[in-house]
């Protein structure tokens, strides 16, 4: 699963946030996947990493099946001081937010029908980032919370093809992007499929002690041991 | 094996001259239907048609509701809409695929329908690839991994997946643009719903 580091510059810095060697250096446009159950802080994990990089001027695109838009643009305004409008975008799958895309705070915030509506969630994208594109942001990061969420509404191959499609566009945009999905909610095939969309996992469990562990496969050439976090 | 029919392009186009030019540009590689109308190009449309070339202003049914009609159909089919003027709204919502502005030159109309030609081979080696990746994660779930390890079928698995993965990446050029990557994912969809 890991793509060649060699010659690639601007590599994503990740650690500050996760502290794991794997993640010091991502390339652009890898996509991680962020497995774990229920209440592991995977939302706090994939947000951290976007404001992190929003605070060194990158971009940040939020795709979201549970939390209204303007939360979103209210817990990144608070998260990131001197947050610029154009510098983030939002599409809200929850389907109650209307029809039209909405400026909130500055941050254009698209709605998108449902989270099975997987046309409209690549529209809500392609706007997000032209937006991001047109305030000259070359570097940013996307997170999709949650997969679960997208995987109640349509099957696993249609979810898989999508993460593939969504990561060839990364890819092509210089984009890392981060997706969270709820281990305990799906069969462990259902896991294994999806994992196979990505270029990393990032696998969070409680640990036995209490508090939780994580791991890190797929950035690196070997798995990482597991690690308290 | 015998040689694959070629892809079948519909042109839908009320100006009888500006369709026979469409043809004669494309009928080497493809097979072409004609419609003179809406009513006539939803007449010729069926399974077999991988590409429609649409007319948005046309006498009687107008291209935007063809098109409705198309997707209402499920066919998978790719529309790219064709008009007179540089649209200043968002085709990609309302449901194109491509769109094309007269005059259209010969290159411009090769380049678009292999375009969409692409976006339907993309999806369709995903949708094999998917296969691929479905079968190695049953393995995964149901057999221990000493007994993964000692498995042909399984090491064989693994690297046509990898080699698979790449393929899709580098042959059709991934997704290189927005209109790729939004028609890629309608393509999804409408295969989806079974």
């Amino acid at each position: 699963m890991a793509k060649k580091n060699e010659g690639v510059k601007n590599m994503y810095d990740l650690s500050s946030v996760l502290d794991f060697e794997a993640l010091a250096e991502v390339r652009p446009g890898s996509s991680i996947l962020v497995s774990g159950p229920a209440m592991t802080g995977k939302e706090k994990l994939v947000y951290d990493t976007l404001a992190d990089g929003a605070r060194t001027g990158n971009g940040a695109v939020v795709v979201t099946t549970s939390d209204r838009g303007s939360s979103v643009v209210k817990e990144f305004h608070e998260r990131v001081p001197g947050l610029q409008g154009a510098q983030l975008g939002v599409v809200d799958c929850r389907g109650e937010g209307g029809s039209d895309p909405g400026l909130i705070e500055g941050v254009s915030v698209h709605q998108v029908s449902s989270p099975g509506d997987l046309t409209g969630i690549g529209i809500g994208i392609t706007k997000a980032l032209e937006g991001l594109h047109d305030s000259g942001r070359e570097r940013g990061r996307l997170a999709l919370v949650s997969l679960s969420t997208m995987l109640t509404y349509t099957d696993k191959k249609t979810v898989f093809k999508f993460c593939h499609v969504l990561s060839s566009r990364l890819d092509a945009a210089g984009y890392i992007g981060v997706f969270t999905i709820d281990s305990g909610a799906h069969d462990k095939q259902t896991i294994q499929v999806i994992k196979q969309a990505f270029d990393g996992l990032i696998d969070i469990r409680d640990a036995d002690g209490g508090g939780r562990e994580a791991r890190v496969l797929g950035l690196a050439d070997e798995p990482t041991d597991w690690k308290e976090i | 094996m015998s040689e694959p029919d070629p892809p079948v392009v519909l042109i839908v186009e009320d100006e009888p001259d500006v369709a026979e030019t469409y043809k004669l540009w494309l009928q080497g590689e493809y097979e072409v239907r004609m419609g003179q109308n809406g009513d006539e190009g939803l007449e010729l449309l069926d399974e077999s048609v991988d590409v429609v070339l649409l007319d948005r202003m046309m006498p009687g049914l107008s291209g935007d509701e063809v098109l409705t009609e198309i997707r209402e159909r499920d066919l998978g089919c790719r529309v790219a809409m064709v008009t007179a003027v540089e649209p200043d709204f968002d085709i990609l919502e309302m449901g194109f695929d491509a769109y094309l502005s007269k005059p259209i030159r010969s290159e411009q109309l090769h380049d678009t329908v292999t375009n969409l030609l692409e976006r339907s081979e993309y999806d369709s080696l995903l949708q094999e690839y998917y296969a691929l990746v479905e079968k190695q994660a049953t393995l995964e779930a149901t057999k221990s991994s000493a007994e993964l390890a000692e498995s042909d079928q399984y090491a064989a698995l693994t690297e046509e997946i990898a080699e698979m993965r790449e393929g899709l990446d580098d042959a059709l050029g991934g997704i290189e643009d927005d209109d790729d990557f939004v028609a890629t994912l309608r393509g999804l969809s409408d295969g989806e719903e079974e």
